[in-house]
């Protein structure tokens, strides 16, 4: 019976490896028009706490939560991105990371809104609201071989994972397209591209935006997976925590973020005894990881080599089918 | 008139880079801009484009004031240029190089890109249709898929020209395209360049090769020091005396470098 | 009442005009920001208070092992996680910064394992001896701080402008090639900057911790981005522009505590980051350059 297979804790572990694969993904967004932003943290929590509190003092319908939730994280990254275009490199780096601590402070501060440090709990979870619905109009997971939380973990799991792969597949659609190509092109050169006629304020805006609405709709879900927030949640360690994912995954490419969400959840939980040491573990990766493979591990070429092996059909009509950037 | 520059200055702190330099460019001339290392002429490009903006001065395109207009504005209203150090993506393919070329020349956004409309897939199609004539025009199509970096420096070159062409300009802004390129490759861009004016585009090229400028221009300016010192046809700039003296012992210098 | 907040943000400015001071000379020679330096900075306050309150040392003793220990740190720092990345082909620029907060990061968790979270009490023997001037008290250690800052600040100044190797960093600051071309051994500059930018760090901590009486883990963080906001504030590099900035950001923190909602007082630093870099990329008293903005 299936009830047999499915574990709840590797189904938990797994819908947080996709949670952190869009968060991973949001920074990859950005550094792919060549903008490094450190705010993730700061917009995942602005997502988070805009769909627990319209879910929980307004009765919106999660979804209409999570939505919110990404949008509102979206009008904030414009108005960040639009002034952030005069910063450069090291400049942007710091002045989202400190755009995130000024999130965090308000979180902690504005106690008539947020609760404070004390954090918002009995957040609407996704999974039960769903089992709910279903037992309402009379599904029993028994049915399927499967207990209550079974089904609950299952069905957060697969939505996550229909989300996950609807980003992904977005990702990859916009990269191979004119506005991949602009991304590209700023990040490689943004002189030469502003001078071949591309808009960078546009695209730059456009760029920092979507990780901003990637983030803020991870922390909309997160909100509605953990079904409790507090500031801690969105502070610096969590801004170092989801550039790990792209510095060690690898920052050019999608599958790296991919690959570095999916490798950084994991390692704590397959290596119970270095969960204590996690964060020393990350700082070391950063730190080996610029000395010695800046691009973090999966870039081009890796990819290369496992397309080489596949020997794909692929479709030329998209731009050049030698994209290395992408 | 095709373009109009009006009294162009431009200080940078105390340095005069440019002083008051005014000149026309007609529809269909190839136009050269030579004067010795320093004269100011990569300056003038960079102003032209609006890379930074005169300190006075103006600049009219077909009739319209483009000083102070954003750069991707210029190159949309027709004026794309090369780089003096040249400035191709880099890890970009030979081809993607190209087709960025055309990006104001199409216009799909992210709706349209992720869900390849039709519309999409159409301009998609024609902008690396587009890429692929171009190519080759500069002879570089068989090496459309490899990465720019790789190239030897005349095929960047030869590249970078296609990247501009590919934003259909009306004025083409070429930065010393001939630099590092040996006889052949010279008589080769000199073909290249007449097939461009052949097709109506017009030409300001900078250049130190003087037997191709001599060769290639209908009209040339010559600056030095940021000021204009003589403008004509080849023949008038060969035999007017402040030209020759402004060379004297330069020319020598960029044959053998 | 207001006077003795003035002196108490003069306290407090001159420590982080202090920890300011650390980050600018780094920047100005390496180019850099060091995200680490906040760290270092707490290590040294915890060195503190182990010499004192574990060990029940005086206080010049908690000094001297902290500067000890921070220089060990800042000498680790450049030799592992900067050298590593100086010529380098194609590196990015930021590449030190993220090798930085890895250093950060690291540092962080090693206190947290070492030291223990929450607050430590820091001990020192004359806490209490003050001094009344009209209405005002004024409390010995508040003097001694500010002192030993004004102190350093000369001290610094004095060396740089002065002193051969003082010189020889400045030259090393303005262009590391020419300056090694004619002679200076660059390698031994950035060194000694690192490695003084983190004993200065050091120093730091223990003025906070005699300043406050007590250190936790999460100072080095925030110790970290008002450094930097200050900076930012005076401009990288610009030592006075650090001295300025430190002492701006000590008076406006403690007004807003006292007058303010005490709450968001972390908040001013960042929120003033952000401001002065989208008005002025180069900081208020910096001089405009390609990679302050565009």
């Amino acid at each position: 019976m299936l009830g047999e297979f499915i574990n709840p804790y590797y189904l938990q572990v797994a819908s947080f490896i996709l949670i952190n694969i869009i968060l991973g993904l949001s920074i990859y967004v950005t550094l792919s028009s060549g903008q490094l932003s450190l705010g993730s943290a700061g917009f995942m929590g602005i997502g988070a706490y805009t769909s627990a509190l319209l879910t929980i003092n307004f009765d919106l319908p999660i979804i209409a939560g999570i939505i919110a939730g990404a949008l509102v994280a979206g009008i904030l990254g414009i108005l960040i991105g639009i002034p952030s275009l005069r910063l450069q490199g090291v400049y942007l780096a710091i002045a989202t990371l400190g755009f995130g601590e000024v999130i965090r402070v308000f979180f902690v501060n504005w106690e008539s809104v947020t609760k404070g440090a004390v954090g918002i709990s009995n957040i609407p979870h996704i999974g039960r609201e769903i089992f709910r619905m279903l037992r309402d109009s009379g599904f029993d997971p028994g049915v399927l071989g499967l207990k209550n939380n079974q089904f609950v973990f299952l069905t957060v799991f697969i939505l996550l994972l229909i989300v996950n792969i609807f980003v992904v597949w977005f990702l990859i659609r916009q990269n191979k397209s004119r506005v991949g190509r602009a991304f590209a092109s700023i990040k490689m050169d943004e002189k030469a591209a502003e001078a071949m006629g591309i808009n960078i304020t546009y695209y730059k805006v456009l760029a920092f935006t979507q990780g901003a609405v990637l983030s803020g709709f991870a922390g909309a879900l997160y909100a509605h997976v953990m079904a409790y927030i507090s500031p801690a949640d969105f502070a610096y360690h969590r801004a170092v925590e989801i550039l790990i994912f792209a510095v060690f995954g690898g920052s050019e490419v999608i599958w790296g973020a991919i690959f570095g969400a999916a490798f950084m959840t994991t390692m704590p939980e397959v290596l119970r005894f270095i969960s204590e040491y996690r964060y020393m573990i990350y700082g070391l990766v950063l730190i080996v990881m610029m000395a010695f493979r800046p691009q973090g591990i999966i870039d081009a070429q890796v990819l290369d080599w496992f397309k080489k092996r596949k020997l794909p059909k692929r479709r030329v009509d998209h731009g050049s089918s030698n994209q290395k950037h992408l | 008139m095709v373009l109009q520059i009006k009294n162009i200055s431009k200080n940078f702190g105390g340095i005069s880079a440019l002083t008051d330099v005014s000149f026309n460019i007609n529809e269909g001339e190839i136009f050269g801009l030579i004067g010795p290392n320093g004269a100011g002429k990569t300056t003038m490009f960079n102003v032209i484009t609006n890379v930074f903006g005169p300190t006075s001065g103006d600049i009219l395109f077909a009739g319209e004031t483009i000083t102070g207009k954003k750069p991707h504005k210029i190159t949309e209203l027709g004026i794309c240029r090369t780089f003096q150090n040249i400035k191709l993506f880099p890890q970009m393919t030979v081809l993607d190089n190209v087709m960025v070329g055309g990006h104001c020349r199409s216009s799909s956004g992210v709706f349209r890109s992720v869900f390849r409309t039709k519309f999409q897939k159409d301009e998609e199609k024609q902008l690396r249709q587009r890429a692929l004539e171009l190519l080759e025009l500069v002879d570089l199509v068989d090496i459309m898929d490899a990465i720019s970096e790789n190239l030897s420096y005349g095929q960047q070159r030869r590249l970078e020209i296609a990247r501009a062409l590919a934003s259909d300009p009306k004025l083409l802004l070429l930065d010393e395209p001939a630099a590092g390129m040996n006889e052949t490759e010279t008589e080769s861009l000199f073909g290249l360049i007449k097939k461009v004016q052949a097709k109506g585009i017009t030409v300001l090229i900078i250049e130190h090769d003087m037997p191709l400028v001599m060769k290639l221009c209908d009209r040339i300016v010559v600056l030095n020091f940021g000021k204009k010192l003589a403008e004509g046809t080849p023949e008038e700039i060969q035999n007017n005396q402040e030209v020759i003296e402004a060379y004297l012992g330069s020319e020598e210098d960029e044959h053998s470098a | 009442m207001i006077l003795e907040q003035l002196i108490n943000g003069i306290t407090l400015g001159s420590i982080y005009a202090i920890v300011a001071l650390g980050f600018t000379l780094v920047f100005g020679v390496l180019g850099i920001i060091n995200m680490a330096h906040g760290e270092i900075f707490m290590f040294g306050a915890f060195i503190g208070v182990i010499m004192t309150s574990t060990l029940g040392l005086p206080i010049w003793v908690a000094f001297l092992a902290a500067i000890i220990v921070t220089a060990i740190l800042g000498y680790m720092l450049e030799r592992f996680a900067l050298r590593p990345l100086r010529g380098k082909q194609g590196v990015s620029h930021l590449a030190p910064l993220i090798s930085t907060i890895g250093v950060s990061i690291l540092l962080e968790n090693v206190s947290h394992h070492l030291f223990g979270a929450g607050n430590h009490p820091f001990r020192n023997a004359f806490a209490d001896i003050s001094f009344q001037i009209g209405s005002i008290t004024i409390y010995l250690v508040q003097i001694l701080i500010f002192v030993i800052s004004i102190l350093l600040m000369m001290a610094l100044s004095y060396w740089l402008s002065k002193t051969k190797a003082g010189k020889a960093l400045r030259a090393t600051a303005e262009n590391l090639e020419t300056a090694s071309l004619l002679g200076v051994n660059t390698k031994k500059i950035i060194v000694l900057t690192v490695v003084i930018a983190s004993a200065m760090g050091g120093i730091a901590g223990i003025l906070v911790g005699m300043a406050f009486n007590s250190v936790n883990p999460q100072m080095g963080l925030s110790m970290g981005l008002k450094g930097l906001a200050i900076i930012i504030l005076g401009g990288m590099g610009n030592v006075k522009g650090a001295m300025a900035g430190g002492l701006i950001l000590g008076l406006s923190e403690t007004l807003i505590v006292a007058y303010g909602d005490s709450g968001y007082r972390d908040a001013i630093a960042f929120i003033a980051i952000i401001i002065i870099l989208m008005l002025r990329p180069q900081g208020l008293f910096g001089q405009k350059t390609t990679e302050a903005g565009r």
